[in-house]
């Protein structure tokens, strides 16, 4: 696996391939073109429309807004714009999928967003002397919230949290680096 | 891993979704403005009369309509086609065959490694671990040699790391062992497994 297959590989594991919206706009440019194709075939053959023949369709278009009800045309124009903004913003954004990678010197190794949380989790648990229940952590691509609700009574430094959060992210080599910010909550709970 | 055309799934996208965004703000503005439907109607029937002189021209004698017609039945039976061979590739690239050698001394002949064989190897390798819920391994094409997607579920908590480094090492031991040394991809995914079975306990 030489460098640049590495970086390709890596950088096709953490975006989405939009096949989603790919097969969406497949499936209703393949059902538009094949209705056309019908319509123009039946033209063609000298047949009588199925629907509305290319010439009714047209001068129904050119027609517009007169030809159709207002209400419907709205709703419908609404609806293709809609789609169209999905389909658009889809080939445009970057579709960066919730998943980190990690330095290693065979494979290349990802992992689920989901996955570091835990080990987070599990961590600042520990560190803050708490139950599961009371630790939430969000990881994002840039940053790692770390919430902590103490037990009533029982102080809960943040900074420690936020120094064993941190060793953490650095023991399991995540690259790069996210920020962490660790919130201990005001009220406390009943320690279980 | 797998060899969905990326680029082609971005242009395209981009392509079609200008498209239907502009054809949904006309049909918007039509509706909305008085102004723009005149302009749209007086455009509209512009281009309906040039287009009838062309259909006009390109009818044969004795034939009722434009061959035209069939032109565009064709054409879209291409698109359509097309947009068939788009939704076919979407994840392509998966493969049963892990590797595969012609030999033409001795006894000739291809030998072949199905990709059961390296999925059996992890699996097993990885078998007796309590901090692994689920492992799936799958071969895809990737240029000579086969690449390996290794998706292992850690259990909620395990560290990623731990099981990174000794997959890893699995891996090694496979390249060592089947003379092969493909790209390999090393998943730590989360799912619903990890999230319904019990939580890795401390250590």
């Amino acid at each position: 696996m030489t460098p640049e297959d590495r970086a390709r590989i890596e950088a096709r594991e953490l975006t989405s391939a939009r096949s989603g919206a790919a097969i969406t706009a497949a499936v209703v440019v393949a059902l538009l073109c094949l209705y056309l194709m019908f319509e123009a075939a039946m033209k063609s053959i000298g047949q009588p429309a199925w629907v509305k023949s290319p010439d009714e369709w047209w001068a129904w278009l050119s027609g517009l807004p007169g030809t159709a009800d207002p209400f419907l045309l709205a709703a419908g124009s609404l609806a293709v714009l809609a789609l169209g903004l999905f389909l658009l913003l889809s080939g445009l954004l970057p579709g960066r999928r919730a998943r980190h990678a990690m330095p290693d010197p065979r494979a290349v190794v990802i992992v689920d967003n989901e996955v570091i949380a835990a080990t987070l989790a599990r961590r600042a648990r520990l560190e803050a002397g708490v139950a599961p229940e009371q630790v939430l952590v969000v990881v994002s691509r840039q940053l790692v919230e770390v919430q902590v609700r103490p037990t009533s009574g029982i102080p809960v430094a943040a900074g420690a949290v936020q120094a064993a959060v941190e060793d953490e992210l650095r023991t399991n080599r995540i690259d790069p680096l996210p920020e962490v910010k660790v919130r201990i909550a005001e009220s406390g709970v009943v320690g279980q | 891993m797998n060899q969905t055309p990326r680029a082609v799934n971005r242009t395209v996208l981009v392509l079609a979704g200008l498209l239907f965004t502009l054809a949904g703000a006309a049909g918007l503005a039509l509706a909305a403005f008085p102004g723009f439907a005149g302009a749209w109607q007086r455009g509209a029937a512009e281009f309906g009369r040039a287009s009838a002189a062309v259909l006009d021209a390109t009818t044969l004698p004795g034939q009722r309509d434009s061959w035209l017609w069939i032109v565009a039945a064709v054409a879209m039976i291409g698109l359509v086609l097309l947009m068939v061979w788009w939704v076919a590739v979407q994840g392509k690239g998966r493969t049963g065959v892990f590797a595969r050698d012609y030999y033409d001394d001795g006894t000739r002949g291809i030998v072949e490694l199905a990709s059961a064989v390296p999925e059996q190897a992890v699996k097993a390798a990885l078998g007796g671990r309590t901090d692994i819920v689920s492992t799936s391994v799958t071969a895809w094409e990737a240029g000579h040699d086969a690449g390996l997607r290794i998706k292992v579920q850690p259990r909620l908590g395990a560290a990623p790391y731990r099981i990174a480094d000794d997959v890893s090492a699995i891996v090694s031991t496979l390249d060592a062992a089947l003379g092969r040394s493909g790209p390999v991809v090393i998943h730590l995914a989360a799912g619903a497994r990890t999230r319904m079975s019990r939580a890795e306990r401390v250590r």
